[in-house]
């Protein structure tokens, strides 16, 4: 894929999940100007874009959803579900076509097919063709709020216009005429339809797709789109259109859109009396007016004449009305010219400081929006993020390997006067790439509303599916994290939502007979507290009942029946996290076969997170993930054992304790001992580790870290512990890339490389 | 013909240009996309002509003799969709 292709592909994916999220929030807000606009802004592009990449088959597509959208905003048609489902529907397999092109750098024959269908579909919601003679006073194209084109060509031409438009306060209408793309074969000329414009205004024309290369260019294949303002009839203009009535479309510009309305609100200084005068002069100067020379003079003197008297300013009517006379005695409107132009020249410096305030007005809003703080993104790809991470990794290794040889020097010229600077230096390089790493990291912080985006439609396509009344609220979107938590967050969080939706919500029914509002609330909230990044997702649903896990934890023989009695309630809940578990009697296609659970628990902790559960029976259940802001730092804790040196992390290191022999006894095959009132199985590292076992002193207290992953714990016995260290995890690659029990490597201040154990995987 | 190549190579449109100078223009375009354009002496133009000027992304040296559109589709003939 070329770079116009990539940013195609990351463009269309943002607007189609807004567009979504919009025409979500017009279903449910109901329809407001500003968002089908947005929308509409958001189908536009996609299917202008579609043309740059050749995705016909997208465009016509996003072109029909256009039609509906269009319909949608005129009234015609309501936001009704239906509807909505129908242009989600749209979106998705345009959002899989993304996807295909992606991948493939095309869309299959089969595009072709469904977008034909699609396109049938979308039209089939749309009113039929035959109810269009009811609107017989405006037959051709409708009034809508003023398209944005006309807006735009409103203000770029907006000296033009007011010059153009004068005094008239005559009705306005913005027309855009799109040939269909064979209308050339058809013998049709669009520049001479719009030629036959009545009092033109302002005309563009854009190209409906971006040309292609001129050696690909059809000539004759219509790509435009011709658009106009036009002070004249509106059935005038209807009249010229009337063989393409489907291709045209004119609305009526409402009058505080034009220029003009400037002059009129800052009428009082006899500005609009000026714009009176000045049309007569034009009027008077129009050539081949003889033929009616005495009623243009009489009523272009009798207008400026009145609207003179009207602005206070009987002596210059007065002057006007002698022209007046003057002229048709001579039959010629040169004193009458000159009497006018000598009124506007009194007017004129009311007229010329007015101009200046508006002068002063359009550069004061330039000037402002050119101030607005404009929030600029830079697209930088992940591979360059990640080769800079990786990079600043590696120099807090450096720095760490700098630090262990300060030591040596300093241990060597032990009172040297250099010892100082260098360790000077040294606490200067380790604070400046702390601080670098730490920036680096930044730029892979990205907020969380990126995965919170997809929840809106998921919510409302399983109350749907569900028949329940579901609000979701999102809190914190802005909250960041790193980009690789943020993005391994989804799954968890559909797995969340959904199980909060199909088994947390009750139906409407029965919460309305629990006293609980019929309409049921899920909640996604993330926040930050100090390096942590927490996400909770909680339903005011009918809660976990520990009694029924029991029931079905002892069905399923997830535990033996004696250690199930001993759970507490909060234990007992504890269970759906376990693989296997699920707690409806059906089935559902919604949150799937009871492997939600176990699921979002092996994510986190991968991630280096917990994940808990609070749930009371009737108000509802809260799950909260607790996750690292960034994974791109481990702790770990250095331990020797077998003469070897290996890393733990320390998220999974509870205690280090010396357990004297005495207290060490024999359970079944293993050694354990008791441990603040648990049984703690005892591993030796060494074992584990296939390492040579090496004979010890039986009376010598042994070292055990006792740790605990994934709910198990265990003491891990080792020879010594060294250094507790912030270091960058390395995956295993190459050979080492299918090794299991570690989690990576990492390189020591000496420069030997150490193995980081993965402890969930060694731990019986 | 109301398209040809001037003895100084300039693109020349004269006269009434109907639909079918679009592709004969377009011709010379793909013969020679860098061309000089001179619209000066048209006297009308068709749709399917414009097209092809604008779709070369080159700018006629003078106003377009066809005065309409000299009057309302210049100095900016174009605006991106």
């Amino acid at each position: 894929m070329n770079a116009l292709q990539e940013q195609f592909v990351t463009e269309a994916r943002e607007l189609i999940r807004q567009a979504i999220d919009d025409l979500i929030a017009l279903e449910r807000d109901g329809t407001s100007p500003e968002r089908i606009d947005r929308v509409f802004r958001a189908f536009h592009t996609l299917k202008g874009s579609a043309g740059v990449v050749e995705l016909p088959a997208m465009s016509i597509v996003m072109h029909a959803l256009e039609d509906l959208l269009a319909e949608l905003r005129r009234g015609t048609l309501g936001t009704s579900a239906a509807t909505i489902d129908q242009a989600l529907e749209c979106l998705d397999l345009v959002s899989q076509w993304v996807d295909q092109f992606e991948d493939n750098g095309s869309l299959t024959a089969q595009a072709d097919t469904d977008g034909r269908v699609m396109v049938e579909r979308l039209r089939s919601f749309l009113p039929q063709q035959t109810e269009q003679p009811a609107r017989s006073s405006r037959p051709i194209g409708s009034d809508g709020p003023l398209p944005e084109w006309a807006s735009a060509l409103i203000a770029a031409e907006r000296e033009a216009l007011a010059s153009r438009l004068g005094s008239r306060l005559s009705d306005v209408f913005a027309i855009s005429y799109e040939p269909i793309v064979g209308c050339f074969f058809s013998g049709d000329d669009p520049l001479q339809l719009m030629r036959q414009l009545p009092e033109l205004l302002a005309l563009r024309i854009e190209t409906r797709e971006a040309f292609p290369p001129l050696m690909e260019l059809d000539p004759y294949a219509c790509n435009l789109r011709l658009q106009a303002i036009s002070a004249g009839e509106h059935d005038e203009i209807a009249r010229i259109f009337r063989l393409v009535p489907d291709q045209v479309r004119i609305s009526a510009v409402p009058a505080e859109a034009l220029p003009i309305r400037v002059f009129d609100i800052n009428d009082g200084k006899g500005v609009l009396i000026g714009k009176v005068v000045e049309a007569q002069i034009d009027l008077l100067r129009i050539p081949n007016r003889r033929d009616d020379f005495a009623g243009c003079v009489g009523a272009a003197a009798q207008s400026a004449a009145n609207a003179l008297r009207h602005g206070d300013y009987p002596q210059l009517a007065e002057m006007v009305v002698r022209a007046k006379a003057l002229a048709l005695s001579q039959c010629d409107a040169a004193p009458l010219l000159v009497a006018l132009e000598q009124a506007l020249l009194a007017l004129d410096g009311a007229r010329s400081l007015v101009a200046a305030e508006d002068v002063d007005g359009s550069n004061a809003a330039l000037a402002d929006a050119a101030q607005r703080p404009v929030q600029r993104v830079l697209r930088v790809s992940e591979a360059k993020i990640e080769a800079l991470v990786n990079l600043a990794g590696e120099l807090v290794v450096a720095k760490n390997t700098l630090a262990h040889s300060a030591k040596c020097i300093e241990e060597e010229l032990a009172g040297r006067g250099a010892i100082e600077s260098i360790r000077r230096d040294h606490q200067a390089i380790e604070r400046l790439v702390l601080e670098l790493h730490g920036s680096i990291l930044q730029l892979r912080m990205v907020p969380v509303g990126q995965v919170f985006q997809s929840f809106p439609r998921l919510a409302r396509d399983i109350s749907r599916q569900l028949g329940k009344k579901v609000e979701l609220v999102m809190r914190g979107e802005g909250t960041e994290a790193d980009k690789t938590i943020v993005d391994r967050l989804f799954e968890p969080l559909v797995h969340l939502v959904r199980n909060a939706m199909d088994h947390g919500i009750e139906d409407p029914g029965q919460r309305l007979v629990a006293g609980k509002p019929e309409t049921a609330t899920v909640s996604i909230e993330a926040s930050r507290i100090r390096d942590r990044f927490l996400v909770q997702v909680a339903d005011d649903g009918r809660g976990i009942d520990p009694g029924v896990v029991r029931r079905k934890a002892s069905e399923k023989r997830m535990l033996p029946p004696e250690e199930l009695a001993a759970l507490t309630d909060e234990q007992v809940i504890e269970l759906v996290f376990a693989p296997g578990f699920s707690t409806t009697s059906e089935v559902s296609d919604i949150s799937g076969r009871g492997i939600g659970m176990d699921v979002v628990r092996s994510t986190i902790e991968q991630m280096g997170g917990r994940v808990s559960l609070q749930s009371r029976a009737g108000t509802g259940t809260t799950v909260q993930l607790d996750m690292p802001t960034t994974i791109a730092l481990s702790r770990i804790m250095v331990v020797e054992t077998g003469g070897r040196l290996f890393g733990i992390s320390m998220d999974a290191v509870s205690e280090t304790v010396r357990v004297t022999p005495d207290r060490i006894s024999q359970i079944k095959n293993n050694n354990g001992f008791v441990f603040r009132d648990r049984v703690v199985p005892i591993v030796a590292l060494a074992e584990l580790m296939k390492l040579p076992a090496q004979t010890k002193d039986g009376t010598i207290a042994k070292l055990l870290v006792v740790m605990e992953a994934s709910g198990k714990v265990a003491a891990l016995e080792i020879d010594a512990i060294h250094d507790r260290l912030d270091v960058v995890l390395k995956p295993m690659q190459g050979l080492l890339a299918g090794a299991r029990g570690y989690a990576g490597t990492t390189l020591l201040g000496n420069g030997q490389v150490l193995l980081v154990l993965d402890i969930k995987e060694l731990l019986p | 013909m109301t398209v040809r190549t001037a003895d100084n190579g300039m693109l020349v449109l004269e006269g009434v240009c109907p639909v079918e100078d679009a592709e004969a223009l377009l011709q010379l375009l793909q013969a020679r996309p860098t061309a000089a354009l001179d619209w000066a002496q048209c006297s009308q133009l068709h749709t399917a002509v414009l097209q092809v000027v604008l779709a070369s992304g080159l700018v006629p040296s003078g106003p377009c003799g066809d005065a309409w559109v000299a009057k309302w589709l210049t100095p900016k003939p174009l605006q991106k969709g």
